[in-house]
């Protein structure tokens, strides 16, 4: 859905569900998802439907993500950092289960 | 029982560090005066001037490509952020959200796990626009986004769309959108308007000589997508997203005609609207702006907002102004204009000068007439008709416009029953992406009329971590007695039938 203006140079690595995962330092979480691929950042709590950022300008809350262990941490407000560890939410987020790919 | 009142940590707090703001600080800082500013994003701009200080330092061909793509008004914001920058009196502090904001000057913070209040003589609330909420069906899909996304993307991503995309909807900034697009090699499918020809003959009337270049601009845009082959349509309505567990395709009918288009993302955008998140908590009056269909805080000229909270509730008198695109939409230049107005009345407030000059009002005023122009060409569009029953209203807790009528057919007639009963707006959004259609909603059923009700609004705003609560600096003893949960009355226009008896 998205790519690249030009080849990664300044890149930080986190690990998304475990995985490492590149970003370009300065940019925020949610645009490191969405250059991944990733096909959803969150399963919502009612109907485990997926969602993906909406909005990126933090009004939507759909780009939460449990970020160093935190959960609901809006990920299109919050810039990537070396070694940062962001696991995607299913459902509500006391009740995280393991991801799912 | 007397408790003193907790000193102000500076004369002027001001939310929102975009053209507004930043026009604001700078001028009371210049004017001597002790100045805090928050921002959620992590560097100064606004949704216009967005990454603009790091996009200038990029020297790569990429970065230059997107910088001519940006275009001019883009880099207009240069010497406002180089001036505040260089202000020392300015205390900015990016990646910090406002939760809460009280009539008397104290506002809540979040700073990664940190959370506080502050305290200022005077606030001005520039915390923006947001794009206005279009519910159809399929919206919530992953690959279908906003306009301001993808913008958001390009500008502090470098990122750019790929694949088969399909812009929808109304307003000069989907038309920019597909413009930047353009510059940088991306070709849309489809761009698919909702305005028609009809309206901007009926939008002329309003022409004045000050909006003839933004009209040239327009052209100029849609001159340039139809040169390269962009294929586009106009009065399109009924639109959908389709797929599984993503976007696969989209319809809608144009012409008389139902079609059918392939895409991976779609791209929607139904023009902006004042975020009242902030003046509705606060407990500011509220107005409905007919032509734009948004709500905005009732102010004077100068920005003053008017509580509707009583006296006896409040810590002090209301000292919260408005400004920039949170007072009404009129666009960077607008923003600027207005910042510079506000601080110079908060200067006169503060003892400290003549209150706003002509020329700084006047100014305002001309960066304004473009606005009915521009509110008549491109009317809402995708949120024009009420959502089918089975369309989602509230993202968050994924209740359809049919379970919501069924709420209030069961006699949930006002917005705090309803949310209370129905847990619309009640999701980590808080409303901000229901609450008009729920108030419409609402008004339809109980066929009401005049400015559409809200939910009354309630702190955290936006949800504060408990670990962060843990750590929360700054209480006022007096604030914490004078101010429950129950204390906001309704709005003046509120509806206030009750909830039936359980
Ligand atoms: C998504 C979007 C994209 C836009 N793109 C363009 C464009 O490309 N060109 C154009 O001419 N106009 C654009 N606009 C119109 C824009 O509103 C004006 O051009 C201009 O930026 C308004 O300036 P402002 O100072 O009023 O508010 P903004 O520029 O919106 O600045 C408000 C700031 O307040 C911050 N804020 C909001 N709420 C909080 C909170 N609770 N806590 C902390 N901080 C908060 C925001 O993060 C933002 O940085 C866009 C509007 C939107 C909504
Ligand atoms: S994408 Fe809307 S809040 Fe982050």
């Amino acid at each position: 859905m998205f790519s690249d203006l030009a080849t990664l140079t300044d890149a930080v690595t986190l690990s998304v569900d475990g995985q490492p995962v590149k970003a370009r330092a300065g940019e925020t979480v949610a645009a490191c998802l969405l250059r991944a691929g990733v096909p959803y950042n969150r399963l919502t709590p009612v109907s485990g439907a997926r969602r993906l950022p909406y909005c990126m300008i933090g009004h939507c809350f759909e780009c939460l993500v449990e970020i160093d262990g935190i959960g609901n941490r809006q990920a299109c407000l919050t810039l990537v950092r070396e070694g940062m560890k962001v696991r995607r939410q299913a459902g509500a987020p006391p009740a995280l289960e393991p991801s799912v790919p | 029982m007397s408790m003193t009142a907790p000193l102000p940590d500076a004369d002027v707090i001001i939310i929102g560090c975009g053209p507004s703001g930043m026009a604001a600080a700078v001028t009371l800082a210049e004017a001597g005066r002790s100045v805090i500013v928050l921002d959620m994003q992590p560097a100064p701009g606004g949704q216009i001037f967005r990454s603009l200080e790091a996009n200038l330092c990029d020297t790569s061909p990429a970065g230059q490509s997107l910088l001519a793509a940006l275009g001019p008004a883009y880099r207009a914001g240069t010497d406002l952020i180089r001036r505040f920058r260089a202000c020392a009196e300015i205390d900015y502090r990016p990646q910090t959200t406002v939760w809460e904001v009280r009539p008397d000057g104290t506002v809540g913070w979040l700073q990664g796990m940190n959370a506080g209040y502050v305290r200022g003589r005077q606030v001005l609330l520039a915390h923006g626009a947001m794009e206005r909420p279009v519910p159809f069906p399929g919206w919530t899909l992953p690959g279908v986004m906003t306009a301001g996304a993808v913008q958001t993307l390009l500008k502090a991503g470098h990122l750019k769309p790929s694949g088969r995309i399909v812009l929808a909807g109304t307003g000069p900034l989907l038309l920019l959108l597909a413009n930047q697009l353009h510059q940088l090699g991306v070709k849309p499918a489809l761009v698919g308007r909702t305005d028609r020809l009809s309206d901007s003959v009926r939008a002329s009337r309003h022409l004045r000589p000050d909006g003839l270049l933004p009209l040239v601009k327009g052209l100029g845009w849609l001159g340039r997508l139809k040169l390269a082959g962009v294929k586009s349509v106009t009065g399109l309505e009924n639109l959908a997203a389709h797929g599984a567990q993503n976007v696969e395709s989209v319809s809608f009918t144009a012409g008389g005609k139902r079609q059918t288009l392939p895409c991976d993302l779609l791209i929607v955008h139904d023009g902006i609207v004042p975020a009242i998140d902030i003046p509705n908590a606060a407990g500011l009056r509220l107005q409905w702006d007919g032509p734009n269909a948004s709500w905005r805080p009732a102010t004077t000229p100068d920005g003053l907002g008017a509580s509707t909270l009583p006296p006896e509730l409040s810590a002090g008198p209301c000292v919260l102004r408005v400004t920039g695109d949170a007072r009404s939409i009129g666009g960077a230049d607008a923003a600027i204009a207005h910042g510079k107005v506000a601080a110079q009345a908060i200067l006169a407030e503060l003892d400290h000068g003549a209150g706003p000059s002509g020329d700084a009002l006047r100014a305002v005023d001309k960066a304004l007439s473009v606005r009915p122009f521009l509110d008549a060409a491109f009317p809402p569009g995708l949120s024009q008709n009420l959502p089918d029953d089975d369309t989602i209203v509230c993202r968050c807790e994924e209740l359809t416009a049919g379970d919501l009528r069924a709420k209030i057919r069961s006699g949930f007639r006002n917005m705090d029953a309803l949310r209370g009963e129905s847990r619309c707006g009640m999701g980590p959004c808080q409303g901000r992406s229901c609450m008009v259609t729920a108030a419409r909603l609402l008004q339809d059923e109980t066929s009401a009329a005049g400015c559409p009700p809200t939910f009354r609004g309630r702190p955290p705003i936006r949800p504060v971590p408990l670990g962060a609560v843990a750590t929360l600096s700054g209480l006022d003893p007096r604030a914490t007695i004078r101010l429950t949960l129950e204390d906001k009355p309704e709005n003046a226009s509120e509806d206030t039938v009750n909830a039936p008896a359980e």
